[in-house]
Parts: structure tokens; sequence; C-alpha cells
């Protein structure tokens, strides 16, 4: 009883953290059907602006991860306005390489800026690095990353649903052409888009820093497992996402106290069972995987 | 260009069809330095396996990142027939093909179920899949990370003194590999698949077998990346899963047939004369001073290409030379959304 509570409890936090990792994505897949593989060195990066912060400034990233988020919003301006915006009406094809490609140019600007070395903050002070809840061991760095996960997932669906230029995010995810008869301005919105999706990344990263290890590779494992956060929540749903991270938290956990070596299998074989099953995920709207730009 | 029967061959491919045979089989016979050698033998290989890639990515238009997978169970295979059972790797090519054949007809049935980039990312984290298996058998069957072939030359255990006759073996591996995409790409067969390409909601309603189709063409795609596999193997002498069955490779191949002309027949040729080169060179300048210097040009190379070479060298080049002539640029084969 007491493993099951601590797997779950171990579960839930990791999730919420995957769930954050993943949001960005999703809102950038959503709303201008692009998959973003550079999502993982965006992550990466604000592991890094995360660690930095810390080492050079002494400010707790879990304070400083506000500052992060306006510089990567900025950061996702011109991933846009540089790059995206010469891809977003061509082929998948282009899509795919060119974030590919920008993913590889920033993993290896980073090796060559930062080495490979393998970097974390010590933000809690000593012997509050985890907490004891009914006999369960609860590490404190999972805890406030899961509780900023909440807020930030939270927030965005508020500002989705009640703010205008939420609301024409939602719009222009939801029909194109529609949106665009209704006088939304598409490409602003990709924009917007892409600078909200990249400034979440990065805050999501700086968040993670203290309780993951920061080096230049680690967006390859966090793109992946992003993507199945992303198609088992549901493409384009921010609720999904919430859902998809916890359940996807909580196979791995499971997996990882039966089975450590295939822990990371898991993630790849529930993608192709679910691709193939429910592509349009637990609470997504059929039909959303094959949906592109018009 | 007329139709000869089954196959719609004409004049017009006669330099590509000599060009193809002079670099398969002429200059492995030329070239003797052991540096150019080298590069030659590369560049034939990737050729080889850019082409198998083009079949299923390129002409079907059925966008894999995961052949890696194929290209690894071919090292593999005939790696572990010929270390502990002395099998030739000539049978361990045959071997590795049919493994990759029943791998790809076997997770057919899920991603053939997606389009576009989730095909993408299927067909990736089948690759993934494959290699934290191979790693976790390790647990139950006392393999090595790492292997290594010894070096003992002799036509039937396929390992060769001089790098000319690797660099023939490869010619001929590349020769099949182009053979196979021009026949696929002149007969029916390959009519359907790009009409399966370009709108497979029309192709699907104009009565084309699609599911058939793809399937052909992705386990004859499999089965030629892993006979890829085992001559890379059978050239360095020594796999380990994290090399062989690296997404690096999975990109290289898309990559190669993009910047050449994607869905031709000597497109992922030309593509990998440049890659090839160009890597080697980037490694020798500034690998050794800058590490991860080669491979920040390499992201910025795909970049570029994709976004302005959309349909390649051999593409862009059709298209200036039909401005030259003063003529308006032929229907070039788009490469659409799925």
């Amino acid at each position: 009883m007491q493993v099951l509570l601590q797997l779950l409890i171990s579960g839930v936090l990791l999730g919420a953290v995957y769930a954050l990792g993943a949001l960005g994505l999703n809102l950038i897949f959503g709303v201008a059907k692009v998959v973003n593989f550079a999502h993982g060195e965006f992550l990466m990066l604000g592991m890094f602006a995360g660690y930095w912060l810390m080492t050079l400034t002494g400010i707790n990233p879990y304070y400083g991860a506000p500052l992060i988020g306006v510089a990567f919003f900025l950061l996702g301006l011109l991933f846009y306005g540089g790059l995206m915006r010469f891809t977003i009406y061509k082929p998948e094809l282009t899509q795919v390489f060119a974030t590919l490609g920008l993913g590889i140019l920033l993993q290896n600007l980073a090796l060559m800026a930062w080495s490979a070395d393998y970097r974390t903050v010590q933000v809690m002070p000593p012997g509050f690095e985890s907490i004891n809840f009914l006999g369960v061991f609860v590490p404190t760095n999972r805890l406030v990353a899961a509780g900023y996960a909440a807020v930030i997932l939270g927030a965005v669906i508020v500002f989705l649903k009640t703010t205008f230029t939420g609301r024409a995010i939602e719009a222009v995810s939801q029909d194109l052409m529609a949106a665009r008869l209704m006088g939304v301005n598409p490409n602003r919105i990709f924009l917007i888009t892409f600078g909200l999706g990249i400034a979440l990344t990065g805050v999501a990263g700086a968040v993670l820093v203290p309780s993951f290890y920061a080096f230049p590779s680690v967006g390859s494992f966090f793109v992946l497992v992003s993507f199945v956060v992303v198609v088992l929540g549901g493409l384009g749903s921010v609720a999904g996402t919430a859902l998809g991270g916890l359940v996807l938290g909580i196979v791995e956990t499971g997996t990882g106290y039966l089975a450590p070596d295939l822990k990371e299998a898991t993630h790849f074989v529930l993608l192709i069972l679910l691709l193939a099953l429910r592509p349009h995920g637990l609470l997504g709207v059929k039909g959303a995987e094959k949906e592109t730009l018009k | 260009m007329r139709a000869h029967g089954y196959l719609a061959t004409g004049r017009r491919d006669l330099p590509g069809l000599a060009l193809t045979l002079l670099v398969a089989v002429a200059l492995p016979l030329l070239v003797r330095d052991e540096y150019y050698a080298n590069v030659l033998v590369l560049i034939l290989i990737y050729a080889g396996l850019a082409s198998s890639w083009n079949l299923i990515g390129g002409v079907a238009g059925q966008f894999s990142l995961g052949h890696s997978a194929f290209f690894g169970i071919g090292a593999y295979s005939s790696t572990i027939l010929y270390n502990y059972l002395g099998v030739s790797p000539w049978l361990g090519l045959l071997v590795g093909g049919v493994i990759s054949v029943a791998l790809a007809a076997l997770i057919s049935f899920p991603v053939f179920r997606m389009r576009g980039v989730f095909f993408a990312m299927a067909t990736l984290a089948v690759s993934e899949t494959i290699r934290i298996l191979v790693i976790y058998a390790r647990k139950f069957v006392p393999l090595p990370y790492s292997i290594s072939i010894n070096y003992e030359p002799g036509f039937w255990r396929m390992i060769f003194e001089d790098r000319s006759s690797y660099a023939l073996l490869a010619g001929c591996y590349f020769l099949v590999c182009a053979a196979v995409t021009f026949v696929l790409t002149r007969s029916y067969t390959g009519y359907y698949l790009r009409a399966i390409r370009d709108n497979e909601d029309a192709a699907d309603a104009s009565g084309i077998h699609i599911r058939r189709y793809k399937l052909l063409a992705f386990v004859v795609s499999a089965f030629l990346t892993a006979a890829g596999g085992t001559l890379m193997a059978q050239y360095i002498l020594y796999i380990e899963p994290g090399t062989v069955f690296s997404m690096e490779l999975s990109v290289d191949l898309p990559l190669m047939s993009i910047l050449g002309g994607i869905g031709t027949v000597l497109g992922p040729f030309v593509g990998a004369l440049i890659l090839i080169p160009l890597r080697e060179l980037l490694v020798e300048h500034l690998g050794g001073t800058l590490p991860g210097a080669h491979l920040v040009l390499y992201g910025l190379l795909l970049i570029l290409i994709v976004i302005l070479l959309p349909n390649g060298l051999l593409g862009g080049l059709a298209r200036l030379g039909a401005r030259l002539r003063g003529r308006r640029p032929a229907a070039r084969p788009e490469v659409r959304k799925a």
C-alpha cells in the first residue's frame, strides 16, 4: 500500500512536470499545425537560462521563471519571424526539417558554449530536499514544479477562454478560414502563439533545472516525451495535455518500478499504440491528426 | 515520354543511366588513393541507403524517420551470425533483410494509419524502441555492448584488403538501389505510389489499393536499408546500438534525398555526393578543435536546403534549365502535404 501511494505520488509529480514541458509544443501544434522538433532544445535553453540565472546572479529559478518567460517570449517571436514564417504554408516536410535542423543547431551551439557537462542547481535549503507525507517521500523540487505546472496550465486555459487574443488563438486553431473571415489576422496569431509557446517552454525548463540535470542533448529526451503527452492528451487541448502528462507520469513510474530498463520504451510503445488506436487522444477532437493548414 | 510496354522509359534516361554506371562501377576501379577511396565507399553506401529511403519517403511520400531500425537490424543480423555462428555475411545480409521486411510488414499495421508528421513520429518511436530493446536484450543473452569483427580478409567473409574492393561492392549496392528506384518510378506501381503521395484520398477513390502499394514500397525499402547496414558493418568492422540505431542516420537519409531531389532516381546520390565529403571535411577541420561546430553548420544547412531548395538540386537545375531555354518550368513533382 505504501509502495502504491509512493508510486502514485511520484507519478503525479513527474506527470505534472511532463505536462508543463509539453504545453508549448501542444499550443504551437494546435494553432499552427507545426510539430516543433526543436521543442526539446528550447526546453534545454530554458534549463540553462535557469541555471545561469542562479549561478551568475543568485536569483532562484523559481522566482526568476517569469523573467525567463519574458525573454523566451521574445525568442519565440524571433523563432517565428526569422524561420517559421517561411515554412508555415509549405509542405509538412519543410517544417519537420527546418525545426529538426534548428534543433541540431541549438543543441550543438549549447555544446560549444557550455560543454557536455551535466549541471543542476541546489535551490532548497539542506534538510528540506524532501518532505514526509503519510510515510511517503515527496521531493520538494518536484512539488514546486508541479505547483508551477498547475498554475500555468490554469492560467493558459483562462487566457484562451476569456481574453480577446486568446479566443482569436482558439479560433485560428479550430478553423483557419473561418477565423480569417471573422477578421482575425492569422499571421499575427501565429507570431503570438510561437512567442507564447516558447515562453511556456522556457519557463518549464527553468522550473525543471533544480530537479533535472541540464546538458546540451537533454532536449532529445524531452521532445519525445512531450510528443507522447500531446498525442495522449489530445492535439490542441490544454486540459488534455495535463491529463496526458499525468497518465504518462504514472505509467512511467509504474514501469520504472517493475522493469527500470524498459522505462524509456514505455513512451514509445504507448505512442505507437495511441497513434494507431486513438490518434485524437483522450480529450482531443476527432480528426485533428489529419488536419493541416489550408 | 512514351510508354514502352510496362516500363515507361525514354531516351532522356540514357545520360542518367550512363552516369550511374560510371560512378558505381568505373570510379571504384579508378580511385586508388586510400583517403579518396574511403570517401567514395561512404558516398556509395549512403547513396544506396538514401535511395532505399527515397522509395518509401520520396516516391510514396511516407516520411519515415525510423530507417535506422532497418539499418541496425541489417548490421546486427550479419554481425551476430558471422561472429557467433560463422555464417557468411552474404547470407547474413539476406537474413537481416528478411527480418527487416518482417518488421516493416508488422509495424505497417499501426503506422500506415497515420499520415505526414504522425507517420514520421511513429516510425521514429519504432526505431527508438528497437534500440532500447537491443540494449535490454543483453540482460538475457551474453552479448557485449559493442561488437568488433576480426579483420580476416576473404570474399565469403565479405572483408577485403583494399578499399577499392569495398568501393566496388558499395557501387554494386548503389546500382541495385538505383535500379529498383528506376524500375519503380517508371512503372505503374510508381504512378500509383505518386498518386498516393500527392493525394491519398483521391488515389483511394480512384481504386488504387493504398495499403498494398505502400506496403510494397516499405518492405523493399526496408530490405535494401538492411542490406546497407550489413555492408557498413562489414566495412567498419565494428557495431554498437548507439551508432547503428542512431537517429542521426534516420535524419541523414531524408536529408540527402531532399538535397539532391526527393522522389528522383539520382537525387539521393547527388545528396550523398555533397553531404559526405562536406561532413568529412568539417569533422576533419572543426571536429578536433570545436566539438559540435560541424553539426551547427549541418543544422544550418538543413534549414537552408528545405527552405531554399524544396525540390533539391536536381529540381532546381531542371527549373534553371527550363528558364534558360525560355520555357515555362515544367510541372514539377511538388512534394505535397498529406
